[in-house]
């Protein structure tokens, strides 16, 4: 019985959204549907729904070279050559004041041609921006707190300072001392507080009414997971690096299959620490929105009625999701911060002896 | 439309990634220069002092400790130096006791030695004046004797008489 309504379940969830609210918002242009793509992607504005709708500046690297807007809405009525890249295949829609309406808030030129690169604040940045300033925040109000000699030479005062004293040691003893070795932990302790913080506040930002989680946008995962693997490859260690280009104590022969695999190794564990992240993050969302759009197709499928009693499992489902979300924002902190030292201790590793015992063990052969 | 939307999804903004980029490098290198480096400055100091202070009363505990050892070995000591001196004094004592009673005991010897001594003596004078009166008595009655002799009527009367005198047993 259970098996046959998830079955049911998912078959209305897949065939309804897929196509019926894609068809729907081709069909009549207006949001009566929950576009739950868009809601993942990037934008140029800020939604405050149903209050405002702030347009985000314009940096355009045009033909022409940069040019600076205010908003889309500035950009597409300017005489710089720019148009919605909806507009090129429908009619101009226009606003109660008479000025062109962005609608995919997309740009290109009026002859169909791209932009060379659109370097606009866009919503994550924006997002991106608020934890940093955030982290910065909180932990120079912390930092006052230790000049001024509490938890320096007394026990630390206040739920504040304790609750984030708890996760700088735990990310300091359990993260980077547990993975890095004590020789070298101190240097990239720094880094993976940062990280952690910023992506944990950036996870829980998606949880907060009309807040936006940057980490569902692969664009930002990317960037966090150069970021670990550059300082993964440039601290690396001699040992490392013979490892990784010829593997000690494995017979020639074997290395031409074992070398490409390791050079390989570098690169798919940043992009795994990239996809983890973002398919999470977005993930969640996507579940979030999905059970929301439950209630409109009950109500579309049964009736308003139906639809609308029926919500009461969708909603406390959805708190459930959320509660997972939650938890989600803080293991992915975790888990991020925790490969990055692992790769991190991995480069940094002094395989001396090890090494030395790999090859006693080989020539004993 | 339906492929503009799922590209969406994972789509690389280069734009993005350069602000991302740029936003990153910035907000490492001022929170690790204006947060971390104190912060975890601070709290290695206040783990080195508490690491310290430890340390140290764990020092004192056992050098208490090590006192209060040399203390229960000192006490236990001077409790059987002082067993020792009492089992001493009590022998000595004892010793003491038994040559006092020796020497009481000699002392009485001597003394009732010298009491017989002196009635040995006191019994050897009293015979000798006892033998002197006697002999005297035997004199003078000789010497009465002598007197009387002259006058034999009168003689006769007077051995009668002191034959009479004498105790009729």
């Amino acid at each position: 019985m259970s098996r046959l309504s998830r079955f049911l379940f998912l078959l209305v969830l897949f065939t309804t959204l897929s196509t019926d609210s894609v068809k729907a918002a081709e069909s009549d242009g207006k949001d009566n549907t929950i576009d739950i793509l868009d809601k993942l992607s990037n934008h140029y504005y800020l939604d405050f729904k149903p209050f405002a709708k702030v347009e985000l500046p314009r940096i355009l690297w045009t033909n022409d070279g940069i040019l600076f807007f205010a908003g889309t809405t500035s950009a597409i009525n300017s005489d710089a050559g720019l148009i919605d890249l909806y507009y090129l295949d429908n009619e101009i829609r226009y606003k109660e004041s008479g000025l062109i309406e962005p609608v995919t808030y997309k740009l290109v030129h009026t002859d169909g041609r791209p932009l060379k690169m659109d370097l606009s604040i866009s919503t994550h940045l924006v997002w991106m921006w608020v934890a940093g300033f955030l982290t910065i925040f909180l932990f120079a109000r912390l930092n006052k707190k230790y000049r001024a000699g509490i938890g320096r030479t007394s026990e630390p005062k206040g739920s504040f300072q304790n609750i984030f004293e708890t996760l700088i040691i735990f990310i300091r003893d359990d993260i980077a001392l547990a993975n890095i070795g004590k020789d070298k932990y101190m240097k990239f302790t720094p880094y993976l507080l940062s990280v952690f913080f910023l992506i944990l506040f950036m996870n829980l930002f998606g949880l907060a009414p009309w807040g936006v989680t940057p980490t569902a946008d692969v664009s930002v995962t990317i960037v966090l997971a150069l970021c670990t693997f550059f300082i993964t490859q440039f601290n690396g260690t001699k040992d490392y690096w013979k490892h990784v280009l010829a593997m000690p104590g494995v017979p020639k022969f074997m290395l031409v299959i074992i070398t490409p695999v390791e050079i390989l190794g570098l690169f798919t564990k940043p992009f795994a620490l990239c996809v983890r992240l973002f398919a999470n993050m977005a993930a969640g969302k996507m579940l979030i929105y999905s059970i929301i759009g439950l209630i409109f197709l009950f109500a579309d499928m049964f009736g308003t009625y139906v639809g609308l009693g029926s919500s009461v499992i969708w909603i406390s489902f959805n708190l459930f999701i959320y509660a997972l979300k939650l938890f989600a924002a803080f293991l992915q902190a975790y888990i991020f911060t925790m490969f990055s030292a692992l790769f991190i201790g991995m480069a940094v590793e002094d395989h001396s002896h090890h090494g030395e015992a790999a090859h006693v063990i080989h020539e004993s052969h | 439309m339906y492929i503009v939307l799922a590209n969406s999804l994972i789509n690389v903004d280069p734009g993005l990634i350069i602000w991302i980029a740029v936003t990153l490098i910035l907000f490492l290198l001022i929170l690790s220069k204006f947060a971390w480096k104190p912060l975890l400055s601070a709290l290695q100091e206040r783990e080195g002092r508490i690491r310290e202070s430890l340390e140290s009363a764990e020092k004192a505990m056992r050098k208490a400790e090590e006192i209060t050892r040399k203390n229960q070995d000192a006490l236990k000591e001077a409790e059987i130096r002082a067993q020792q001196i009492r089992k001493e004094a009590l022998e000595e004592a004892e010793l003491l006791r038994a040559d006092r009673m020796e020497k009481a005991k000699q002392e009485a010897h001597k003394m009732i030695e010298q009491a017989k001594n002196e009635i040995q003596q006191e019994k050897k004078k009293a015979l000798a004046d006892l033998r002197k009166e006697v002999t005297d008595m035997a004199l003078q009655a000789a010497s009465i004797i002598l007197d009387a002799e002259l006058d034999e009527k009168k003689n006769k009367k007077l051995v009668d008489s002191f034959i009479d005198n004498l105790p009729k047993n």
